[in-house]
């Protein structure tokens, strides 16, 4: 009964079922300095709750916590993807032009893939395909410049619509 | 002579109002009792000019605050990390003078620091909103085909003005001549990319500089800094990244403009808003 006032959890519970509990775990602090060292039941419930805390921490999204710039970077689809040749990602078109399509796929730029001949009429404008990335930015530095020129575009090939079958590519896209 | 040395010492303060007002006094009197009449009218101009000190305070209250209009709470890191600010380009596209605002080069492409970039939009949102508190006249400026329609329909939402065509020479060092005498100049400019369609700076930047107008600009990893008075290190290529900046420019002049109206009649000052 001192466990469950104090964790405001009923003494039956099981690791099985999920504890509703709110994100703020201040009882913890207060009541581990002020107290003997627990034993039996209250120790074993303590070491579960902790091991429970920390599993559903990881599956709730903390919003309070300010990420640092750097661990941004680091865990984004952008650089876990790695060297962009040979990536599978998938892309969203936002315009077209007849038979051209601008696909953008989360990088800075988008590219441009020609319509392809089976199943073009699927192709319009929120239609999410898979691509082929081959290079993030075209740029070359061309003879007698300082700097290289760059085409403001990015260089993939369309493999096809996105459908729900398969091994899921890199997935990319932001859902906004 | 002590009314001379008065005046004198009046000049060095920043009140061109009270100037002639006490010169006119002061040379009516004589100078036998010269001391004593300038404080005293010195204590009469303050007292009187109650208007001007409500006008006054209308000015210099939002001068006190570091951030007046709460500017911090429009945007996050966050916000700017997944609207693409932090992606530059290639390294051979690199300005050399861009090379302190970067966090690093990752498979060639370089990375902004979105930490400066952060100080930086803040110091450059708090510039516009005084400017817009003041009533002074915007120009946005952007010379990218893809964002023109979106840069125009911002000036349009936050009443200010927008130049996203062929920037014809003396647009601002030639302007009487070129639009007819008397005409006021933008007293800011905001660029959404400083390049030109040839990736070579905006004459804007140059011309601006020249006339003494402050600038603010969004640059990219390719682009030069160094003329531009606020200078926002970011992305400039990416749909994502120019709305929000539009965003954050429009609700920011939008909040000033409020605020100016809501000052005015706080300390009761009519038909003083521009």
């Amino acid at each position: 009964s001192r466990g469950s006032r104090r964790y405001n959890v009923p003494l039956c519970s099981r690791s099985s079922r999920p504890h509703r509990r709110p994100l703020v775990f201040t009882y913890r602090s207060a009541g581990a300095t002020a107290e003997k060292p627990k034993s039996g039941f209250a120790a074993a419930f303590e070491l579960h709750s902790d091991l429970q805390q920390h599993g559903r921490r990881r599956q709730i999204p903390d919003v309070r916590v300010v990420r640092s710039f750097a661990s941004l970077l680091r865990h984004s689809p952008l650089v876990q993807m790695g060297p962009a040749k040979d990536k599978v990602v998938v892309g969203k078109i936002f315009h077209i032009v007849q038979d051209d399509l601008y696909i953008d796929f989360g990088a800075k730029f988008h590219c441009v893939c020609k319509r392809p001949a089976v199943d073009g009429d699927r192709y319009q404008r929120g239609v999410r395909v898979r691509l082929r990335l081959l290079d993030v930015e075209l740029t070359a530095r061309f003879l007698g410049s300082n700097t290289d020129t760059t085409l403001l575009e990015a260089d993939a090939v369309l493999l096809g619509l996105m459908d729900s079958r398969e091994a899921t590519p890199k997935e990319k896209e932001r859902d906004q | 002579m002590a009314a001379g040395a008065f005046l004198k010492a009046l000049s060095g303060l920043n009140c061109p109002r009270l100037l002639p007002v006490l010169a006119s006094r002061l040379s009516n009197r004589g100078y036998v009792n010269g001391q004593l009449y300038s404080t005293a009218a010195v204590a009469q101009t303050m007292t009187s000019s109650d208007s001007l000190s409500g006008n006054n305070k209308v000015l210099t209250e939002p001068l006190k605050h570091p951030d007046f209009f709460h500017l911090s709470e429009l945007f996050s890191l966050k916000d700017l990390f997944e609207a693409r600010v932090h992606l530059g380009h290639k390294k051979g596209c690199r300005h050399r003078l861009m090379e302190p605002y970067l966090f690093g080069c990752r498979l060639e492409q370089d990375i902004i620091d979105l930490d400066q970039t952060m100080e930086l939009l803040q110091q450059a949102l708090n510039f516009t909103a005084h400017v817009a508190y003041r009533g002074g006249v915007i120009l946005f400026v952007s010379r990218r085909r893809q964002f023109c329609h979106l840069v125009e329909c911002t000036a349009q939402d936050c009443g200010e003005y927008a130049h996203t065509r062929y920037w014809r020479g003396g647009l601002l060092t030639n302007a009487p001549i070129q639009y007819g005498p008397g005409v006021r100049l933008p007293d800011l400019i905001i660029f959404l990319s400083t390049l030109n369609n040839v990736f070579q700076q905006h004459v804007a930047i140059r011309d601006a500089a020249k006339m003494n107008i402050p600038t603010v600009g969004v640059v990219d990893s390719n682009c030069n800094p160094s003329l531009v008075t606020f200078p926002i290190p970011g992305n400039d290529d990416s749909p994502s990244s120019v709305e929000l900046y539009c965003k954050l420019f429009k609700m920011t002049i939008n909040r000033a403009k409020d605020k100016r109206k809501q000052m005015n009649l706080l300390y009761g000052v009519k038909g003083s808003s521009s």
